[in-house]
């Protein structure tokens, strides 16, 4: 159902996600979220290719977080922000945070030692179904993905859309 | 240690530190050095001038399935599991003969650089690793692995010495021109251009090549620039693969062929071949 991987270079850690569909409540979802009483991360899956994707943002977010150096206040926050290619806060959250028409939520989020993940706890807040992540490719928007990310045309030819993604979020403060 | 220390500082005791960057100032005897601690963290080191920031060494990742692959000039590179991902690791080796000030800057640089022109090659359509993860604080760089591939240095020697089907690197010399004048068209110098740095994804017949290797890459139009990068290539090619002036001469002519601006780029490339080492300067 749910994917889980640890964080190899965070040892102890490790990031779960999960998928919903036919989400009635997203509303008072992204509410709960705004306010910090979610204990995770609240996506869009139409902008998700695979979870490999939001993988690669949570460890750069628990990195940040581990050294003091996010950009945004919370670590769920963080996550979000690190899917975005641009370093503009608020877009991030526009785009890829969920918003109150959407019907499939994705649910990200981090364990470690002290805190484990309570995945019952999430799951009851949500009023949907919850789905295997193998769903999450007929959610992709990719039409929205690519012009998001803005892929070139000579770059489809070197590597999958998962490949341009990466790249432009592990690269994004860099440049 | 002590028969050791007694038959080093018999003979010369500046020569007792072979081996070791010389740390210790003019002092009466080397103590035994600390052997060059490979996965240890930095001491705070009592140097003679100024104690900069020390430049942690990165320990090596605890990825699974983790191997050390290579350790060259500059990194260690290792080859594990990052996220589900065959991925490879490059962590930058502090040199500790540096001034620390010099070394973080000078890390951080290199690192950039090598971050910057993977995904400028990449939206060029220029196939070169993907990036996964960036470390500022390690000046650590995880790309993506090139699961089996062969560097084009081994496949030419080994064609070269299965004796047979040298038309096949001919191929290979035009696939390499071409990417070369794509990379340059683009404005990226490669700055350590070696037939080590270039990969052959399999199938090998396919001719699939990969860049790596942007440590020292920076932007520039220069044909100056350029016409270096094709002039250190151009010496590893020659110097490591004897009998292949003929390959390096294919290459050039597909680079020409292919690049919009190439026509300086050659043209500065021999002048550059008449300064080098042991060259005449005459104008």
């Amino acid at each position: 159902m749910e994917v889980t991987h640890p964080l190899e270079l965070f040892p102890g850690c490790s990031v779960t996600v999960l998928l919903f569909t036919g989400v009635k409540n997203a509303a008072a979802l992204r509410k709960k979220a705004m306010e910090g009483s979610i204990e995770g991360a609240l996506i869009n899956p139409a902008m998700i290719v695979d979870p490999f994707q939001i993988l690669v943002a949570a460890n750069k977010a628990v990195h940040l977080h581990k050294i003091g150096k996010m950009k945004t206040r919370t670590l769920y926050a963080e996550i979000i922000f690190s899917l975005s290619p641009n370093n503009n806060i608020s877009d991030a959250f526009k785009k890829f945070g969920i918003s109150d028409s959407d019907t499939a939520v994705l649910i990200v989020l981090v364990a470690d030692r002290e805190k484990p993940v309570n995945l019952e706890d999430i799951a009851s807040q949500v009023e949907g179904q919850q789905v295997s992540l193998e769903e999450l490719s007929q959610l992709t928007d990719t039409a929205k993905v690519k012009k998001m990310y803005k892929v070139t045309p000579q770059e489809e030819k070197i590597g999958t859309l998962l490949d341009s993604i990466v790249c432009r979020m592990s690269t994004k403060d860099v440049l | 240690m002590a028969a050791a220390e007694a038959g080093a500082c018999g003979l010369s005791s500046g020569m007792a530190v072979a081996g070791g960057p010389a740390m210790d100032g003019p002092g009466p005897g080397p103590e035994p050095e600390p052997e060059a601690s490979a996965a240890g963290p930095a001491m705070p080191e009592p140097e003679a001038g100024s104690a900069g920031p020390v430049v942690a060494e990165a320990p090596p990742p605890a990825l699974p399935g983790l191997r050390l692959v290579q350790q060259g000039a500059e990194a260690r590179v290792y080859r594990g599991l990052f996220l589900g991902r065959a991925a490879v690791a490059k962590l930058r080796i502090p040199k500790r003969y540096r001034h620390p000030a010099l070394e973080e800057r000078l890390s951080r640089r290199r690192t950039a650089q090598e971050a910057r022109s993977l995904l400028r090659c990449r939206r060029a359509g220029i196939p070169a690793p993907v990036v996964y993860f960036v470390d500022h604080v390690t000046n650590s760089i995880y790309l993506e692995d090139i699961v089996d591939s062969v560097t084009v240095q081994d496949h030419i020697n080994s064609v070269q010495q299965s004796g047979n089907d040298t038309s096949s690197l001919l191929t290979l010399a035009e696939k390499m021109g071409e990417l070369l004048a794509r990379m340059h068209d683009e404005d990226l110098i490669h700055g350590d251009l070696t037939t080590s740095n270039i990969l052959l994804r399999p199938p090998m017949e396919k001719l699939d090549l990969v860049l790596i290797d942007f440590g020292l890459s920076f932007i520039s139009g220069l044909p100056e620039d350029k016409g270096v990068d094709l002039y250190v290539l151009e010496k590893a090619f020659l110097s490591a693969h004897p009998d292949t002036e003929a390959m390096f001469k294919t290459l050039l002519k597909t680079y020409a062929a292919t690049s919009k601006k190439s026509g300086p780029v050659i043209k500065r490339l021999d002048e550059v071949r008449l300064r080098g080492r042991k060259r005449s300067m005459i104008g």
